[in-house]
């Protein structure tokens, strides 16, 4: 294989990392709602396609990117307050099924009014200002804003870290849903947290979309496979990990890269496969622990 | 004049104890009823689609986001069979839903061992796999543009010329089939199989500390429901004359959530209720509108918020009835 | 169906399990005649639910082995307990709500049958009716055949539990806590119950109730922090300074 250089395969890797990056900002995203309230997001894809349009949309209205990518969040995680107050919640007690079936249900109408709001054919997207080009990283060069990707999603999941490890209510979340009664007896709002953890989640959801914008097309039905790649991200990581989200995210998104390199025809396939093959050898995902499935 | 609900009860209990007969009835009337026959065709295939996926979802309470998988696959190996193997089809047909069947096999087999909201993911995710599988396969499957040329010549049995260009002759002859494989679901339904599967459904601990082999029965549900999302999928491939890449991915395995939901999950009609229900909703809405996903969205949200049991799980539950009338 | 006296029925043999790194059961031994009527006593966080729900195949043991008639049967699933001849009954109430008194036992019984097919209607196997018709006539339920298993009193529930554990004809009957939330009447009902029981097959049951056991027993085993402490007829244990210890020390 001519042209299989070093340089090229660490060029390879690190485009993975910066795939990978997006893949587990969105994983932990669903992480958070699923580890506190027992609901699978299926409009998770939803809300990081209406990022990625607010992103690209503010973005050229004001031309500041730092003042988007503050403001989109903050937008998809009020939709995500009205989401959980006044459709998740009343399915407390319901079953399971019921929270996903309609986030389902509200990705239709997501993706739809996107249309109706933007077009159908979706628009531009934006490299901002100042991170455009690329640089040189020492075995090639390397696209500026794909570097200030990895960077940025990393000191965002640090933040989250922290906010889980060091604060009063982090430590609620780390309590999960398993102990909400101990926590209800122990004087918690339990309908508060779940208000913001779910708020927090499509904030990231919405967070990983403008941060993704201008590596990809932005189109109303972009988030439509990405909801699927969380679910890979998810199942290989192990259900309600924060670990397993951003260490599968990363393990996926260099899959991809790395397939699309030697066969990229089967890139897509990939990290189907590679969900798979757990499935087979450890259906509880690399950091799952077994029993916490259903 | 009202009719009083003891009235409407006795007839659902009517309904109930034929079942299969009044689904007969109601469908060899349809193509009268609907505003074209290939409306009516497309009740039929995803009225069975439903079905198919109501065995597992309603009464099996499994929640899988991959079953387009196998109503892509039976239209898929039909076609094919069909186009590329010139095979006649009869042969086709049996191709398709044995094909899907397999599939159910394979992917039942991956996700059987996850439950719950995790089982959804990963059917979901599972089903993506066939799908891009097919969409690569671009020389057997036409990639992204779907197969084309599924086409029956008209054939003779008993003297009657089934000519597939007439829709009216097209219906009757899928109606057959469709109706063959309610027959065959209501079967299950009745048989020990059904009981253990309700058992399942209702307490799996249960279930497993009296006897019964629970991952078992589920993995052999998950194939009795593909192939007969596989059977809808070849029919539609026929009805059709292509297959469309779309009937793989995990957007249609969601129709067959919403159709069960729609009509009511975990009873015999309701599936057939709900597909008929969209699917002329669609067409009705569909004439002045594009925006058709965001109808379909808000009802479906609506229905799940407020009429979980829907349309005919609704009106079971209003009405005094005997237990079996489902 | 006649047991040999003086056979083992079952063995457990060094059992021991650890939930994560906490130690639930340590190197518990105990003989089990086939015919008798055991119970498997001791204060709270005595490990007696951990061994019941070994003994009953709820999940495979950290450690030691499960000898049944002679064979081997540890680590095998929960499915396939009730075709060996071990049934039991749950703790907290477990039946099928949704379904009825008679169809909750006709699944139980259903499982000697085809419990695969698909093609055959359910009604033409007349013998799981039969056993579940009989079966209900037994724990007194047969009035309320029809009924909704969710809509019963917990005293019937647990009887129909009972009527669904027999539904396999177990040779050795397991009963956790029979009687938890029972009335005194309803609790008399079922001491009946289940000393008829044990003069057919073995049983084996955990209770909490002293004066039940006492009355109803031909052995008790006392547990105590996951450990074996004693075992004997129950004036012998009654008698046993260890026993008083552990169960008066806890008031």
């Amino acid at each position: 294989m001519t042209g299989l250089t070093l340089d090229l395969l660490c060029m390879q890797m690190l485009t993975g990392i910066a795939l990978g990056s997006i893949y587990a900002l969105l994983a932990l995203g669903l992480c958070l709602i699923f580890g506190m309230l027992t609901v699978v997001n299926f409009a998770h894809g939803a809300f990081f396609m209406v990022g990625a349009f607010l992103g690209v949309f503010f973005l050229g209205l004001t031309g500041n990117f730092w003042f988007s990518l503050l403001l989109v969040p903050l937008i998809t995680g009020v939709m995500g307050l009205f989401t959980e107050r006044f459709l998740v919640r009343p399915m407390y007690g319901r079953g399971i099924d019921y929270p996903l079936l309609l986030t389902f249900g509200l990705s239709y109408v997501l993706i739809e009014l996107t249309r109706i709001i933007f077009g159908i054919e979706g628009m531009p997207s934006i490299t901002p200002a100042g991170l455009t080009g690329s640089v040189n990283v020492g075995f090639g060069y390397f696209p500026k804003y794909r570097l200030f990707l990895i960077l940025a999603t990393a000191v965002i999941i640090l933040c989250i870290w922290l906010f889980i490890q060091k604060t009063r209510y982090g430590l609620i979340i780390k309590a999960g849903s398993r102990d909400q009664e101990i926590l209800k007896v122990l004087g918690v709002d339990i309908a508060k947290v779940w208000l913001i953890v779910f708020a927090v989640g499509t904030a990231i959801a919405g967070l990983s979309g403008i941060l993704a914008s201008p590596t990809r097309s932005v189109n109303p039905e972009m988030g439509i496979p990405i909801l699927a790649e969380s679910f890979v991200v998810t199942v290989v990581g192990g259900m309600g990990s924060p670990v397993g989200a951003v260490v599968a995210g990363l393990l996926v998104g260099i899959v991809y890269s790395m397939t699309s390199l030697f066969a990229p025809e089967l890139a897509e396939l990939s990290i189907f496969v590679l969900m798979a093959v757990v499935l087979i050898i450890r259906p509880q995902g690399l950091f799952g622990k077994a029993g916490l499935m259903g | 004049m009202k009719p009083s609900p003891s009235t409407l009860a006795n007839i659902t209990n009517a309904l109930a104890r034929h079942r299969v007969l009044s689904v007969a009835i109601a469908l060899m009337i349809l193509p009268f009823v609907m505003p074209y026959e290939a409306l009516a065709i497309n009740i039929l295939v995803f009225g069975l689609f439903a079905m198919g996926f109501n065995l597992l979802f309603g009464y099996m309470g499994m929640l899988s986001f991959g079953h387009g998988a196998f109503l892509g696959m039976g239209g898929y190996l039909t076609g094919i069979s069909m186009v590329h193997f010139s095979l006649p089809w009869g042969v086709a047909i049996l191709i398709g839903v044995l094909g899907a069947a397999l599939g159910g096999l394979v992917m039942g087999f991956l996700a059987i061992r996850t439950r719950g909201i995790y089982f959804s993911m990963v059917t979901l995710a599972l089903g993506q796999i066939i799908y891009y599988i097919f969409y690569k396969a671009e020389s057997l499957t036409g990639g992204e543009n779907g197969l084309r040329g599924v086409k029956v010549e008209a054939f003779s049995v008993f003297g009657f010329t089934v000519d597939f260009l007439n829709p009216v002759t097209k219906y009757y002859f899928i109606f057959l089939f469709v109706l063959a494989a309610i027959w065959f679901i209501s079967r299950i339904l009745n048989s020990p199989l059904g009981a253990v599967m309700e058992a399942i459904r209702e307490n799996e601990k249960r279930a497993a500390a009296c006897g019964f082999n629970v991952a078992r029965t589920k993995l052999l549900v998950f194939i009795l429901s593909a192939g007969i999302c596989g059977l809808a999928g070849s029919l539609r491939a026929l009805h059709l004359s292509i297959v469309p890449i779309d009937s793989l991915h995990y957007l249609q395995s969601g129709q067959a959530v919403m159709m069960s939901i729609l009509g009511g999950m975990g009873t015999f009609f309701g599936p057939f209720i709900g597909a008929a229900v969209m699917l002329y909703l669609e067409d009705v809405i569909t004439s002045f509108t594009t925006h058709w996903m965001l109808v379909v969205g808000l009802i479906f949200m609506f229905f799940v918020l407020f009429f979980p049991q829907g349309i005919w799980g609704s009106i079971l539950h209003k009405l005094p009835l005997s237990k079996n009338s489902k | 169906m006649s047991l040999l006296p003086h056979t083992t029925i079952l063995e457990a043999r060094n059992l021991t399990m650890y939930f994560g790194k906490f130690r639930a059961l340590n190197d518990v031994s105990a003989s089990f005649t086939a015919g008798s009527l055991t119970a498997i006593i001791g204060p709270n966080g005595a490990g007696k639910s951990t061994f019941f729900n070994l003994l009953s195949g709820a999940f495979p043991p950290s450690g030691g082995e499960i000898i049944f008639n002679g064979d081997n049967i540890t680590g095998q699933q929960q499915y396939e307990f009730p075709r060996l001849g071990i049934s039991k009954s749950f703790q907290i109430t477990n039946v099928f709500k949704k379904l009825s008194v008679h169809e909750n036992v006709r699944v139980a019984a259903q499982m000697e049958v085809s419990r695969f097919n698909f093609l055959k209607n359910a009604q033409s196997y007349p013998d799981p009716i039969a056993v579940a018709e009989e079966l209900l006539r037994r724990v007194n339920l047969e009035k309320l055949r029809d009924r909704k298993a969710g809509d019963l009193a917990h005293g019937q529930q647990r009887a129909l539990e009972i009527a669904m554990a027999l539904a396999c004809n177990p040779s050795l009957l397991l009963l956790d806590e029979p009687t938890a939330g029972m009335s005194p009447e309803e609790t008399l009902v079922m001491m009946d119950l289940i000393r008829t029981l044990a003069t057919e097959r073995t049983v084996i049951l955990v209770e909490h109730k002293m004066k039940l056991i006492m009355g109803l027993c031909q052995r008790i085993i006392v547990l105590h922090h996951g450990e074996f402490l004693a075992e004997g007829s129950p004036e012998e244990i009654q008698s046993n300074a260890e026993v008083r210890r552990v169960y008066l020390g806890q008031s």
